[in-house]
């Protein structure tokens, strides 16, 4: 830090408006880390319903077998992609790290704002940018079938190389590159400013959990995305006609290869989009408990050993490709591994409750559907990973019911418990307790209608990544889009609350939720002072977490 | 701030540095396949030197064609009895049905993977391209022995049989006349 000398720090609330600048340069040039946050949040809500759009769109189309909506296989194989791209990369991301993360990071280890604020600002700009290419890709060529690119999130070759000759997935590249980019701007943004701008006193082993998850997830970012990078660019000069051949059997190349590289990003990925709901849910579990978290340092090295041991388990999604079964072996044995850390917080979680003083306010629910919903998509995780089991569920409804477990409800829900938790905190005013407890169980009971009966649908066997089914398939596919109208419902009272609760203005005080929150956000103001801790705050050696 | 530049500068090494290895993933990859024979890549040597065992594999002999290459391609004898040790001699035979030269060049597999560290070649066709006039037709040798030391490994004492098995690929752009599409090139089977 550079030094300022007394007398030309300025006092708090010593000059006009607090040093807010004026709309434009506040929203567009924002270098505050607060402000940055927001327009995170505003982005993950824009892109989340763009996402949940092209979802219900699949809902409604899978409603009954036939074609009634899509044109053809390849429009809603489209839709598949873009659904899974635009929800992992524009809606939990830019939410998760980018939203609470730049909210409440800084301001949890007691720093005045992030290390690096205009590379703050380019992260966040580059999103949008992102954003924009990828709904072009969305209206020029794909393939000789129409527009767009429908090889699925996981952008496997060749399917992304002859199979999409058309621009609609160099679109897609250069948006993931850019967001890539922006993440991993990001990511250093975060472990600089947690390693080196925490308050006096707060040492690593007293730092809150939510900056310990985005301490994690932000090395995953920097670890993992260059290497998704690096598959990009491979697969940008494969496309080129005469270029090369990293993936093209023809010329010496592996399909296989890309695999591996994706999925070495794509597991750790999977935690990258999990971990800061961890921490979220840590502080709400504890707040709304009254009691401090059970096993502190068992709660953030458990985060450790996830992001570490989720390197090395990557094969375990590509178990049907035809591995040596000793290999296989390995990534089963490593990926059953994960389960003990993860069963560490789950417990954690059970033992902070325990004897515990529980209030079921509106956080508290969407925190522990979280860790309901979670355990559920954890075992049938466990399930999966088994290479024999996956040899028959590899591709079915059963995947793809666990992995929304895990993220439509897992990393969703958490997003929803932090919202709701930091709004009076964010925004300064208290939202509707009957919009938002109708937003949670409409949500809860739309979100679990639609993914529960997709277990039964995969054990029967029907594959993923299909326009139409058999008959046999008809009842549970019908079940599971009357959820989608269920889950619709819940996003228009989220939408309610909203609106309600900017026009009603309810003030909030310092610490609304009382003595069970206890990191330092609840010492400042609702909503914070533009510049918060002029004087850095001092964290004493008895302090709870 | 400079020691905030400082864990910037570290950072940014990190990151780059495993942007770097995601590019160096490919020359490691090949290496590694083709050292340990992992992923069914056989094993390449000069000559066989080695002693012969009593213990027999049949050796099976697959054939693929790429879709966009206009040529047939099989294998003269379907499966063929070696001794461990022995060298053992297969034709294959490739047929330019096109009215054009074509250069392709065969990419190959071994199954089971876990034989494949043990299937070796001293002389193949695969070693490299093939140019091929229209309408000529080409016997194709491969000369192979399975190693001994497949009888030692008790992962192994199922293995009765060993397929090899070939792709072929057009190597380069303008051997085929242009703008084939898709639909043409569904026609074109092996």
């Amino acid at each position: 830090m550079v030094a300022i000398p007394e007398s030309e720090v300025p006092a708090e609330g010593g000059y006009d408006d607090d040093g807010k600048p004026g709309f434009f340069a506040r929203w567009f040039y924002s270098t505050n880390h607060k402000d940055i946050g927001t327009l995170y949040l505003i982005f993950g809500i824009i892109s989340g319903l763009i996402g949940g759009f092209l979802s219900f769109m699949m809902r409604m189309e899978l409603a009954e077998p036939g074609i009634q909506f899509f044109t053809n296989e390849h429009q809603y194989l489209v839709y598949v992609s873009m659904h899974g791209l635009i929800m992992i990369f524009f809606m939990v991301m830019p939410a998760l790290i980018g939203g609470f993360g730049n909210w409440f990071v800084p301001i949890m280890v007691g720093a005045p704002d992030m290390a690096f604020p205009r590379m703050n600002n380019l992260s966040f700009w580059l999103l949008p940018t992102a954003l924009i290419c990828l709904l072009i890709s969305f209206v020029v060529p794909g393939n000789a079938n129409g527009n767009g690119f429908g090889g699925s999130w996981v952008m496997y070759p060749p399917l992304s190389t002859t199979g999409h000759p058309g621009p609609a997935f160099d679109f897609i590249i250069i948006g993931l590159l850019a967001a890539g980019f922006s993440s991993i701007f990001g990511a250093i943004n975060f472990i600089t400013t947690i390693l080196n701008m925490r308050a006096p006193g707060m040492t690593m082993h007293k730092m809150p959990l939510f900056a310990w998850a985005v301490l994690v997830t932000a090395f995953l970012l920097l670890l993992a995305l260059p290497v998704l990078a690096a598959a990009l660019f491979m697969l940008f000069t494969d496309r080129i006609a005469g270029g090369t051949g990293f993936f093209d059997p023809a010329r010496g190349g592996d399909p296989q290869m890309f695999q591996h590289l994706f999925w070495f990003f794509g597991h750790p990925e999977v935690y990258i989009m999990i971990l800061p709901a961890f921490g979220i849910v840590s502080h709400i579990v504890s707040t709304f408990s009254k009691k401090p978290i059970f096993g502190y340092l068992g709660m953030a090295y458990a985060m450790v050993a996830i992001g570490v041991v989720g390197f090395v388990v990557w094969a375990h999604h590509m178990y049907t490709v035809g591995m040596d079964v000793n290999l296989k072996a390995y990534f089963l044995a490593a990926t059953l591994v994960i389960a003990v850390p993860t069963g560490v917080k789950i417990f954690s979680w059970l033992a902070t409750m325990w004897g515990g003083s529980i209030r079921f306010t509106i956080p508290m629910q969407w925190a522990l559907a979280f860790i309901f919903l979670f355990v559920v998509g954890g075992v049938t995780g466990v399930m999966l990973a088994n290479a024999g089991v996956d040899a028959y569920l590899h591709d079915t409804y059963y995947v793809v019911a666990h992995f929304h477990y895990v993220l439509s409800m897992g990393a969703v829900f958490g997003i929803f418990a932090g919202f709701y938790y930091w709004f009076g905190k964010m925004f300064g005013v208290m939202y509707n307790k009957f919009l938002a407890a109708a937003h949670f169980w409409l949500f809860f009971i739309g979100v679990n209608v639609i993914f529960f009966p997709q277990h039964f649908l995969g054990l029967n066997g029907m594959p993923r990544r299909y326009v139409d089914y058999p008959e046999e398939f008809a009842i549970w596919n019908s079940v599971s889009s009357m959820g989608a109208w269920i889950t619709l419902a819940g996003v228009a009272f989220f939408f309610a609350m909203l609106i309600e609760a900017f026009i009603v203005r309810r003030r909030v005080g310092d610490n609304y939720w009382g003595e069970g929150a206890t990191t330092l956000e609840w010492t400042l103001s609702s909503p914070p002072p533009y510049h918060q801790f002029n004087t850095l705050p001092r964290i004493e050696d008895n302090a709870e977490h | 701030m400079p020691s905030n530049n400082k864990t910037l500068m570290i950072l940014t090494g990190v990151g780059v540095a495993m942007l770097g290895l995601g590019f160096a993933s490919d020359p490691l990859y090949d290496t590694f396949c083709k050292v340990t024979g992992y992923g069914g890549t056989p094993k390449i040597a000069e000559d066989n030197l080695s002693e012969v065992l009593d213990r027999e594999v049949t050796v099976y002999f697959d054939s693929n064609v790429a879709q966009d290459l206009p040529w047939e391609f099989k294998a003269e004898q379907r499966s063929m009895d070696v001794q461990l040790g022995a060298s053992g001699l297969a034709y294959y035979t490739v047929k330019n049905t096109s009215k054009y030269p074509v250069t392709g060049v065969a990419n190959f597999n071994v199954m089971p993977i876990k034989a494949a560290p043990f299937f070796v070649k001293t002389d193949c066709f695969c070693f490299e391209e093939q140019t091929i006039q229209p309408g000529e037709s080409l016997p194709l040798p491969v000369i192979f022995f399975v190693d001994p030391q497949l009888d030692e490994d008790d992962r192994l004492s199922d293995v009765k049989e060993i397929t090899l098995s070939y792709t072929f690929f057009p190597t380069e752009e303008g051997t085929m006349p242009a703008n084939v599409g898709p639909s043409k090139r569904a026609e074109v089977t092996n």
